[in-house]
């Protein structure tokens, strides 16, 4: 099932160059919905679609701040259709969360300790040789 | 009035709650900076079955996190940790503690005995002041005893927190690789006794393996035997070095007695003590055998031997010992040799070198305290029965004995007899036991 478009406006311009490659991407993360759970662990489940949710939003980044390759118009209507994360993207703007993973990997509520994730750790702080796994996203560290 | 059973307080049983567990070093971590999490009746204790403060926390860098299994009432009774339940003292299974203290501890174990058990241990932990131990420890906990002062951990064992054996990796089947926390190793032989351990087993120290094991070693460790000859009251001290001198010794061993001798010998590194009475010789061995250490060298207790046996000459210094009957024909007044040579027919050692002052000139035993009393004057054959502890010297070839001297018995079948040394087969060892039988 296509997703539901909110507004009945048209889309801006350029809408058809970034089209294909949403598409395609709402396609594998349908095929992740529907992945069966065995052999999986409990933590494991979430990770692609935490995955393919944040490479969505990273290509509408990319498009608009990094490449200026579509115009605000149509950057601000893929936000409001929710097809890039706003807060996500929010946080990429920010020194030191460049390359931000997930939200849960930063909300310190969650913890015991109110700390962040371990892939929040940098790599240069972390014992040599560990190999880290967020339990959140399946993030293997996204601070440097 | 109260009528739910939860406003009744009367005789109820207490939920424990505290605000620090009671752990050992090891089970703590290297890390003196610690983070842990407090959960108030988290779990139910695993001996008493009450609920419990729970702690829980990572003991260091690649390590698995721990919790508290049991209650704070079960590990004062016991005086253990909460966490792996061995001795908070001494870090050792509770049946080696109790074995080596001598308690008859018996618990209750069915429900309602435990219960009431639990109560009344409670009431005498409010009552103490809770640094002495409460029940079958009180009192005993001073009185360390020499088994558990060698079995016991002196440094924390940082091993035993290390995370679990992957189980999936033992069947084959973990697909975590790199990332998997838990220990891709070879796991230890079901077969082994000492993988079936149990909790409530080792909290009441009875068919704990480790503890067999650990009594085991006990067993098969090192003793020192005290001979049966009470005259015997000198200690033999080996692996000296040159950093140990007399005077160290001295200082060690007067605390145990009044010291009648100190002889070192230096070249073979080794030094005899020689006490007045036996008993502080025995206290002497018994507190420093295999625990001395001076200066940092680990030194070796053994018991001295008693005068008899030293009169009984062992086979290296036997063939010097015995009175031989010199070949004849040679001419009788040869020089006398060197005195280092007298005896030391093939320079091997056990002669004094040639720039010391001169001793004795039969070698002295390499071990054994030396003997007492000056020698006899050379060439002089002794009147009488040679004083204990003091060897013959045999006549110089220039003085030729007629017969044995007294304490001798003949042999060779007489003096008539000839003698070359080559034709004695115990000569190079060939024969053990010696000439003397």
């Amino acid at each position: 099932m296509p997703k539901v478009r909110r507004s009945r406006k048209p889309p801006p311009d350029g809408w058809e160059l970034i089209e294909p490659t949403i598409d395609e991407l709402d396609q594998k993360m349908r095929e992740a919905e529907t992945e069966p759970h065995e052999g999986k662990r409990k933590v494991e489940g979430l990770w692609p679609i935490f995955r393919l949710h944040h490479q969505k939003s990273r290509y509408i980044f990319d498009l608009f701040y990094r490449r200026k390759a579509i115009s605000r118009e149509l950057y601000e209507y893929v936000l409001k259709e929710n097809i890039a994360d706003k807060n996500l993207i929010a946080k990429w703007k920010k020194q030191g969360y460049e390359n931000l993973c997930c939200l849960r990997c930063i909300q310190t509520r969650d913890t015991n300790f109110s700390t962040n994730c371990i892939c929040r750790v940098p790599k240069a702080k972390l014992e040599t040789g560990k190999i880290v796994e967020c339990i959140h996203c399946g993030c293997r560290g996204c601070s440097g | 009035m109260a009528t739910s059973k939860g406003a009744n307080t009367y005789n109820r049983q207490n939920w424990e709650d505290s605000e620090f567990p009671i752990l050992c070093q090891t089970c703590l971590g290297d890390n003196p900076y610690i983070r842990m999490t407090k959960e108030k009746y988290g779990k139910e204790c695993k001996t008493c079955a009450r609920p419990f403060t729970v702690f829980r926390w990572c003991p260091g860098a690649r390590m698995r996190f721990k919790k508290t299994e049991v209650c704070q009432t079960c590990s004062k009774l016991r005086n253990v940790c909460q966490t792996c339940l061995l001795d908070l003292e001494y870090g050792l299974p509770v049946q080696v503690r109790d074995q080596a203290l001598k308690l008859q501890e018996s618990m209750p174990k069915s429900d309602v005995n435990k219960e009431y058990y639990t109560q009344n241990m409670e009431r005498e932990i409010a009552n103490s002041d809770g640094i002495s131990p409460v029940g079958a420890l009180a009192g005993k906990a001073q009185a360390p005893s020499d088994m558990l002062l060698k079995l016991a951990r002196t440094t924390p064992y940082y091993k035993r927190n290390r995370p679990h054996i992957c189980s999936f990796w033992v069947k084959g089947e973990c697909k975590r690789g790199e990332e998997c926390p838990y220990r891709h190793e070879k796991p230890t032989d079901p077969d082994d006794p000492l993988a079936d351990q149990n909790i409530k087993d080792r909290f009441y120290g009875i068919n704990d393996p480790v503890a067999e094991k650990l009594l085991g070693r006990y067993n098969s460790m090192p003793k020192l035997e005290t001979p049966e000859d009470k005259s015997v009251t000198t200690l033999y001290v080996g692996n000296l070095g040159d950093k140990v001198g007399e005077k160290e010794l001295r200082d060690h061993f007067y605390q145990f007695g009044e010291i009648r001798s100190v002889n070192v010998v230096s070249k073979q590194q080794c030094a005899f003590v020689q006490f007045t009475i036996r008993a502080s010789a025995e206290a002497a061995s018994e507190k420093s055998f295999n625990k001395l250490i001076i200066n940092g060298r680990r030194l070796n207790i053994k018991w001295g031997r008693s005068q008899g046996q030293q009169l009984a000459p062992r086979p290296q210094t036997s063939e010097s010992d015995v009175p031989l009957e010199p070949v004849p024909g040679l001419p009788g007044a040869l020089p006398m040799p060197p005195e280092e040579l007298s005896n030391n027919y093939f320079n091997l050692g056990g002669g004094p070198p040639p720039n010391m002052p001169p001793m004795p000139p039969r070698g002295m035993p390499p071990r054994g305290p030396p003997p007492m009393g000056p020698p006899p004057p050379f060439g002089m054959p002794p009147r009488g029965p040679p004083p204990p502890g003091m060897r013959l010297p045999p006549p110089p070839p220039g003085v030729m004995p007629m017969r044995p001297p007294p304490g001798m018995p003949p042999r060779h079948g007489g003096p008539g007899m000839m003698h070359y040394p080559s034709q004695d087969p115990t000569r190079m060892g060939a024969v053990p036991g010696g000439s003397k039988n």
